[in-house]
């Protein structure tokens, strides 16, 4: 089967700062794959390049096949690390605009995960908590019917209770077909769900390997090995 | 996607001049009212100033907010947070701003209409708006007599100039919005000197085109045709062609250096 995120060279320099550095990273489909990293070191902007909100410096990014644009919009649903739904909506109301923009939205599906974690749809955005607006964003996001999740940070803010509920959301609202994409650096929170990791470091790929294989061969967990790898 | 982002920029916009346009129709009903009654002597003359203040200010409100929402929205929704959502739908940036420009456009002609509606609301009589229709009729001739019978082609002119120089003003604050943003940090201030650097650098264009145009035609630019005959047409022109500039700089901005935080 054909790789969901193909880079090339993939390289992005800002003015005075190489965030990026000549990447070549193959993500299959089907895999729940940890992008992990210390802060800063390129993670962000490789899910923004995925996502089309930046342009390569050098190299290139495919997804299924494409470059980013309206076509692979349509198959990635992306969770920033931002707030960034409209304040003055009403949750109902963010779940109209998802629908109308995004042809693989489930609404029923979001209805009834909000109905799961007691969210009122009549709420206005402006009055939930940052937490419960993190919570809002990652329904919409997972009520998508996407080939690939990119989802910055998606339990930073939201409390252990929540946390837990949203990674069983996350496992069992994607296909067989689709890739979940999760940067965090909570690893000890998301390592049971995670089928691969990616770590980055710098910029740099550091490691691309599966969690099974890092199991057996070094025979320590991933937050264990994370720690030897980024030790300051 | 173009008609979805449409109805949704709308909305956005409605939520803050729909109630002001009842403001405004309110206050419009009670001057109306009350300058007909003419009955407040002495201490009582107070009201009818105090409505007409409250009307005067509810008619700036409406000029300012409607001004204020069009970079509003431009700003707050493409290129703050809520950018991530815009930039990450399954649209074109193209079509981004087309949404947001025409909505600003309608909402702008909306406005004006609206304070024009509400100032006959307050003022007009049967008296006074025949009076005003034969002032229009009478300087419709006097305007004939002059062009010669081209005042048609001269109205059709004037409108696509006005509507064009609409669209033109508010494609020069987008783009002016979006250089600001290429800075980081001190973005409102680049976005206000990128303003003041398109008007100056356009100004200068302009002055010398006009230099140019007025030196090759000498005879007939004294001569009244020419407005409709080569200046107007030649001034579309110039404008038509700083609209296409200003969207597809900024456009390509949005494809090539978007610079969210």
């Amino acid at each position: 089967m054909s790789a969901i995120l193909e880079c090339n060279s993939l390289t992005k320099k800002y003015a005075s700062l190489t965030a990026l550095n000549n990447i070549n990273l193959s993500l299959e489909r089907g895999r729940i794959i940890g992008l992990l990293g210390p802060n800063g070191s390129g993670k962000t902007t490789l899910i923004k390049l995925i996502n089309g909100l930046l342009v390569p410096t050098s190299g290139t990014l495919k997804i299924a096949g494409n470059l980013p644009g309206t076509a692979t919009k349509k198959v990635v649903s992306y969770l920033p690390e931002k707030t960034y739904l409209p304040d003055w909506m009403k949750v109902s109301e963010t779940i109209d605009f998802f629908k109308d923009f995004y042809e693989d939205f489930d609404e029923k599906k979001a209805y009834e995960m909000l109905d799961r974690l007691h969210l009122d749809p009549q709420k206005r955005m402006k009055t939930l908590s940052k937490g419960t607006k993190e919570k809002v964003q990652l329904i919409l996001v997972m009520s998508r019917k996407a080939d690939l999740y990119c989802l910055d940070e998606p339990i930073g803010g939201v409390d252990p209770a929540a946390r837990d509920y949203i990674l069983n959301t996350i496992i069992s609202n994607y296909n067989e077909n689709a890739t979940v994409l999760i940067s965090t650096h909570l690893i000890a929170d998301i390592e049971n769900v995670l089928d691969e990791v990616v770590f980055i470091k710098e910029g740099s790929l550091m490691l691309h390997a599966s969690v099974d294989d890092i199991r057996t061969k070094e025979g320590k967990s991933i937050d264990t090995l994370f720690r030897e790898v980024f030790k300051c | 996607m173009l008609n979805k982002l449409f109805k949704h920029e709308m909305k956005a916009n409605a939520r803050f001049l729909l109630p002001l346009y009842l403001i405004l129709f309110v206050l419009s009903l009670i001057n109306r009212v009350i300058i007909g009654l003419d009955i407040f002597d002495g201490a009582l003359a107070i009201i009818p100033r105090f409505s007409i203040f409250a009307y005067i200010v509810s008619i700036i409100a409406v000029i300012v907010v409607t001004f204020i929402i069009m970079i509003m929205r431009f700003y707050k929704n493409l290129l703050s947070d809520e950018g991530y959502l815009m930039f990450t739908l399954t649209v074109e940036s193209h079509q981004l701003i087309i949404s947001k420009l025409l909505t600003a456009a309608i909402w702008i002609v909306s406005s004006v209409l609206a304070v024009f509606a509400s100032l006959l609301l307050v003022f007009a009589n049967p008296d006074s708006i025949s009076e005003i229709w034969y002032q229009i009729r009478l300087g419709l001739t006097e305007l004939d007599v002059i062009f010669k019978g081209r005042t048609t082609l001269l109205f059709i002119e004037l409108a696509i100039l006005a509507i064009f120089g609409l669209i033109h003003n508010i494609l020069m604050i987008y783009l002016a919005i979006a250089i600001g943003h290429l800075f980081n940090g001190h973005k409102l201030l680049g976005s206000f000197v990128a303003y003041v650097g398109i008007s100056m650098v356009m100004q200068t264009i302009i002055s010398v085109l006009a230099a140019i145009v007025g030196s090759i035609f000498r005879e007939s630019v004294t001569n009244v045709l020419s407005l409709p005959n080569f200046i107007f047409p030649i001034g579309i022109f110039t404008i038509l062609i700083l609209i296409v500039l200003y969207f597809f700089a900024t456009n390509y901005i949005f494809r090539n250096k978007l610079n969210l935080e």
